[in-house]
């Protein structure tokens, strides 16, 4: 690569979010989000875009900034950010009006997985504190959006996961580049660039260029300059590793990961012992007494500040859930994410609503909110089966407001 | 009257101490508080649907008239975030002065025996703080879940379920103010299925009466079938079948859906355990293992462990002791 040259990964950043490759899920998603704000009415004042390098999360943002024309604020992980950092360079500029010329804002955090609790002293804290104040959308990337200090983080923004690219996308992309930089290159050449970089489009860009230096054409043998790329273990080799261990051992050794969230494998591992255990109902009875188990110990730990409980629910559900009895022979499961962790973040919102509600009523009953789901309120449903304006009369008239009604008796 | 539509336990609930029917003794005693204008601590115990919560709200309105509201705070200790907030809410409610010739302000504190010990020596050293100027209403379901030291503080009064008689007598008035028929049977069957609970008859006379305008002995077990949240049972079905994908999506419509607690979903399975027609009525699993597999999940998962993940559990051990028997 010469020295004037500009990466290409930055010269053929897609400027249009149409022109981001593959992930379309994400991207509607994402577009979705985006329009939300053009409206004047977030759903979310930030987006966690997360997955593996090289899979668009930055470039998305770039083609939004040059779509929108707006001005993009940006920080990553070489940037301190201490709080002082943020609160000159985002902050200041995140609620007053924008530079001449640009029609809004949009603020990138990259790689928020990279804070280090301890050297970006409050940097979390202020990076919550922009997400609240902020007037304009706030996107941040990570790879491992399950790194326990991004909890807080988490749940107040929009969690937009883009996967690994497909290895046909990465190979149309570097034909694209290919054809505009004037090389000639085998399908078969593009082929094996886009097998070695496992769906990681930027480095695909940067091994074609690497390759391409100084020459026209590329052909197989000058593949043997790139380096095997690494994959990074996710929470689904993890999961996959616990539950079919063949040894209680095997599964223990997660546990030594440095940056396992251990609350968010419980819940994958409850979600997917289930569909790896079928069909027997021993191994599932055995898996999920340890699993049980291992939840009590977190909630003891936490409530009585009793870490040395923390070693046996990481036991528990590693080395535990792969010691139960009449496991069944190996078979490949697609593990799922967690469902309860989608729905309970779809139906927050919804949530929110029927507790209000149901408080509401509950108490111009003089009852508990308990007693008023499981005493009360089946009966006002049995009523709203068969009269509809007779039940949401009825609910009217315990101070539930007419836009709650749909949510309390919709079970 | 008849033609507002309201909950009907509501609709019916005496206003007024005068109004109570039942609990003759309690009554008597009651009104001698309001006649002299004192009274001490009270700790009223006895199972749901007695007329305990009924019995603090219309001594309040016979202590202070029309604007009882201004001087009586009602909590629900199952609904408060903890003692703190408890404690908070009263605080800052007992620092006015009552309004009117009555000397003290109302707190009625509803499910007092949810409360851990903990919390009730705090809420004891609360009533003491603030007895200058406010009296307690404590309600339970179970006297003796209440501490001694605050036992001792009260006057304790023990409400007993109306006795049949007067019971269908009040359910019979409600029918004929609301125009309706009910059969003979059909009142018995509600009592019956209500165990003394009138607020639970009461809601399933309303039910029935909108499957017909006449209450016959099938409308009441119509509405009363439609009323058990059929999820639980469809998915112990799922449970005891082995098919614990099934069983987890029930358990998600009502943990998700229908916004139930685990504890809720606990006490609902509870109940369904013991019901004669449970699915789980197997020959092979007896009753106190099911009993212990449920009480233990109630533990836990008041201890705050996970519902989903502690309800799963249950379940699995439940298909696990079903085929057990069958294989």
């Amino acid at each position: 690569m010469s020295a004037r040259e500009l990466p290409w990964t930055e010269k053929y950043r897609p400027r249009r979010i149409l022109d981001v490759a593959g992930n379309e899920e994400a991207k509607k998603k994402y577009v979705a989000w985006i329009n939300s704000w053009v409206r004047g009415k977030p759903t979310k004042k930030a987006a966690l875009l997360y997955g593996p390098p090289g899979c668009g999360k930055t470039s998305i943002v770039f083609a939004t900034a040059q779509e929108f024309n707006w001005e993009l604020i940006e920080l990553n992980a070489s940037d301190v950010r201490s709080r002082e950092a943020i609160e000159a360079r985002v902050f200041s500029s995140s609620r007053t009006g924008s530079v001449a010329g640009y029609a809004g804002k949009i603020i990138l955090l990259d790689e928020v997985d990279g804070i280090s609790p301890r050297e970006d002293a409050g940097g979390l804290q202020a990076i919550l504190d922009l997400i609240e104040r902020s007037a304009y959308p706030v996107v941040l990337t990570a790879n491992d959006p399950w790194d326990p200090k991004l909890r807080p983080l988490r749940d107040v923004c929009e969690l937009i996961e883009f996967k690994r690219l497909g290895k046909r996308d990465v190979v149309k992309v570097l034909e694209s580049i290919c054809a505009k930089e004037g090389i000639t290159c085998d399908k078969e050449v593009l082929s094996a660039i886009a097998e070695n970089a496992k769906g990681d489009l930027r480095a695909a860009i940067n091994d074609l260029q690497t390759l391409a230096a100084g020459r026209k054409s590329i052909s197989l043998a000058d593949l043997q300059v790139l380096g095997e790329r690494a994959e990074q273990e996710s929470m689904f080799e993890v999961v996959r590793t616990v539950l079919t261990a063949k040894t209680p051992e095997q599964a223990l050794s997660v546990t030594r990961l440095p940056s396992l969230d251990y609350e968010m494998l419980l819940q994958w591992l409850s979600e997917n012992v289930v569909y790896q255990y079928e069909p027997s109902l021993q191994a599932i009875a055995d898996a999920y007494d340890a699993l049980s188990w291992a939840d009590v110990m977190l909630s003891r730990m936490k409530r009585e500040q009793q870490w040395a409980l923390l070693s046996y629910a990481l036991e528990l559900m590693t080395a535990g859930v792969a010691s139960a009895r009449q496991r069944p022979p190996f078979k490949f499961v697609k593990y799922n994410f967690p469902e309860k962790l989608r729905l309970l973040s779809r139906m927050k919102e919804q949530r929110e609503k029927f507790r209000r509600a149901v408080r509401l009523a509950a108490r111009n009953l003089h009852v508990s909110t308990s007693t008023f789901k499981t005493e009360i309120l089946p009966y006002i449903k049995v009523i709203y089966e068969h009269d509809r304006k007779k039940g949401e009369e009825l609910l009217e008239k315990l101070g539930v407001r007419r836009e709650d009604l749909e949510v309390v008796l919709r079970g | 009257m008849s033609s507002e539509i309201e909950i009907w336990v509501e609709k019916y609930r005496p206003r007024s101490l005068d109004e109570i029917v039942d609990q003759e003794e309690i009554v008597r005693r009651l009104k001698e508080f309001v006649r002299t204008k004192s009274m001490p601590h009270l700790l009223f115990g006895g199972p749901p649907g007695t007329g305990k919560t009924t019995a603090a709200l219309a001594l309040a309105h016979d202590l202070y008239g029309e604007n009882w509201r201004d001087n009586t705070l009602e909590l629900n200790a199952s609904d408060e975030r903890g003692i703190d907030v408890i404690r908070s809410r009263i605080k800052d409610y007992a620092r006015t002065l009552p309004i009117g010739d009555v000397p003290f302000k109302l707190v009625i504190l509803d499910e007092a025996d949810n409360m851990t010990s903990d919390a009730q020596q705090a809420l004891r050293r609360t009533m003491e703080l603030f007895s200058r100027n406010t009296r307690f209403i404590l309600i339970a379901n179970y006297v003796s879940k209440i501490i001694e030291p605050i036992q001792s503080r009260c006057a304790v009064f023990r409400f007993q379920p109306l006795p049949k008689g007067s019971a269908i007598e009040r359910l019979r008035w409600i029918a004929k103010n609301e125009g309706l028929e009910v059969d003979e049977e059909a009142l018995e069957a509600i009592w019956e299925e209500s165990q003394g609970d009138l607020r639970k008859a009461i809601n399933t006379l309303q039910a029935a009466s909108v499957l017909s305008r006449h209450v016959t002995v099938d409308t009441v077990y119509a509405a009363l079938g439609k009323v058990r949240p059929k999820e639980v049972r469809e998915m112990l079905e799922s449970a005891v079948k082995g098919d614990l994908v099934g069983a987890r999506e029930k358990l998600r419509v009502l943990l998700y859906n229908y916004g139930l607690s685990g504890l809720d979903i606990v006490r609902l399975v509870h109940r369904e355990v013991l019901s004669s027609k449970s699915p789980l009525r197997l020959d092979n699993v007896t009753l106190a293992d099911l009993l212990v597999l449920i009480g233990e999940t109630n533990y836990r998962i008041v201890e705050g462990a996970d519902d989903e993940i502690q309800l799963m559990a249950l379940l699995s051990k439940i298909a696990l002791l079903a085929k057990s028997g069958r294989s």
